[in-house]
């Protein structure tokens, strides 16, 4: 065809372009990540495909490095540092373990030892430090208790520097911070790289910056019992949201559950929590209350998210009762009919 | 510029508007699934394309199973067999996960109700 008039010129030309158009990128782009044990889904909005792809390849190899790097119980820094606690040896700790033992003991404190970053092997002997605990026996009685009597505390642990060592062998550092941490630095990663709307979430545990081009992002909250989502919540800006709950790992033996949520003081599984929804300024804070909170109970929760610094939670009961905190209350939506009942409890 | 040439510039306009419809529409239901490895994708299938696929991973094969418009895990290495417990997956954003053999399954689609879900 011979364009012998500029207007054939501009009617090509526009064609092109409608053609090039054709190919609109989605604003949000979304990848998954399977390390440290879990799913970990990162969401941008408005960044491009190649340089979402480009920052989802580089936090990839992160999340593979910060696997490596704090891992409890395959080589790691942290497990050399935990075989050296059992044989009353110093070890080094990298700058991030450093910083999470510095949070999880002042967490320790406020949550009064109910939250105790130091019964790694209280875990191992349960079995829910590997991946998928197959279905078996418990642990004897004998044995927990034999574990509880050498009372491990993160107080146990002495740091000068990077160096630690433990005054008690039976110390064993497993982090309940720790993907929560991870979900921080990925973040941190991502404004660093000009990213500023996004969503990391490690196994439930996630943080939210930005906006979807101004509308708030919509985070659904897992049902604890039943498929689906009991609620909703709108975030934007730079929010956490971390739950813990009883059907995240859990084992079953005659016909008794058994799940992952350890009682620092029996020994055994937390009881009369289903499961605890917290939000906070950093998901490594969501992620340290939920567990304390789930195993505190109806009586103490609340006094104990004040402790914590948590003003948004919710708590559901085994008879999927729940409890909510007002300020959370106030911006909850229920996405289950008929909601469940509910009782807005006083501020923490 | 000839006939020929006109009827050529009013058929590419024309065949725009189903461009138009399917890539700047609304898609309300899912078309595609994604299947990673280790987060390599290593599959994307249309879900009205019927079909089995293996899907190799570190700790052996995981069957995926396509069928009118949904996607399901059929049998995955693992203890407690969480993938194929999670069903068929039909809706954005459902997804199911084999962790000892690294693989992911997830429905893809841009009319997701939640943007993410803690749990």
């Amino acid at each position: 065809m011979r364009l012998r008039k500029p207007l054939h010129g501009l009617l090509a030309m526009l064609l092109a372009c409608l053609l090039a158009a054709c190919e609109k990128p989605d604003p949000l782009q979304t990848t998954r990540i399977l390390a440290m044990g879990t799913v970990i889904d990162i969401t941008t909005w408005g960044v491009s495909p190649r340089d979402a792809r480009a920052a989802f390849e580089d936090l990839q190899t992160l999340f593979q490095r910060w696997h490596q790097e704090w891992h409890a119980w395959l080589d790691s820094p942290l497990s050399r540092a935990n075989q050296a606690f059992a044989e009353g040896r110093e070890a080094t700790l990298t700058p991030d373990l450093l910083t999470m033992l510095e949070h999880a003991r002042a967490a320790a404190h406020a949550s009064e030892g109910l939250f105790n970053p130091a019964i790694g092997r209280l875990i191992e002997l349960w079995g829910f430090h590997a991946d998928e605990r197959p279905d078996g026996p418990p642990p004897s009685q004998a044995a927990i208790m034999e574990l509880l009597r050498k009372q491990p505390s993160v107080d146990d642990i002495i740091v000068d520097g990077d160096r630690v060592r433990s005054t008690n062998p039976a110390v064993a550092l497993d982090f309940g911070g720790l993907k929560g941490y991870a979900v921080d630095r990925a973040i941190d990663y991502l404004r660093a790289h000009g990213i500023q709307n996004a969503i990391v979430n490690a196994g439930g545990n996630l943080r939210a910056i930005g906006s979807k081009g101004g509308q708030p992002w919509r985070i659904g909250i897992r049902n604890p019992r039943g498929p689906g989502v009991l609620a909703s919540i709108e975030l934007s800006g730079d929010e956490s949201v971390a739950t813990s709950g009883d059907y995240e790992r859990f084992f079953e033996w005659h016909g008794v559950r058994y799940h992952h949520i350890l009682d620092p003081r029996s020994g055994f599984p937390s009881i009369g929590t289903t499961a605890v929804t917290v939000l906070a300024p950093t998901a490594e804070l969501a992620d340290i209350a939920g567990k304390p909170l789930m195993i505190a109970g109806p009586a103490k929760w609340l006094e104990l998210a004040h402790r914590l610094g948590i003003t948004q939670a919710l708590r559901v009961d085994e008879s999927g009762r729940v409890e909510i905190t007002p300020a959370l209350s106030a911006r909850l939506k229920w996405e289950i009919e008929p909601a469940p009942p509910v009782e807005v409890t006083a501020a923490p | 510029m000839t006939t020929a040439d006109r009827c050529l510039i009013a058929l590419s306009f024309a065949a725009l508007v189903p461009l138009y419809v399917q890539l700047w529409g609304r898609d309300t239901q899912p078309q595609e699934a994604r299947v990673t490895v280790d987060g390599q994708e290593v599959l994307r299938v249309s879900l009205f394309e019927n079909h089995r696929y293996d899907v190799k991973g570190p700790a052996g094969v995981t069957v995926v199973e396509v069928a009118d418009g949904r996607v399901r895990c059929v049998s995955s290495p693992g203890p407690r067999h969480l993938c194929e417990r999670a069903g068929w997956l039909s809706a954005s954003g459902d997804s199911a996960v084999n962790l000892p053999n690294r693989v992911s399954i997830e429905v893809l689609g841009r009319d997701r109700r939640f943007d993410s879900v803690s749990y």
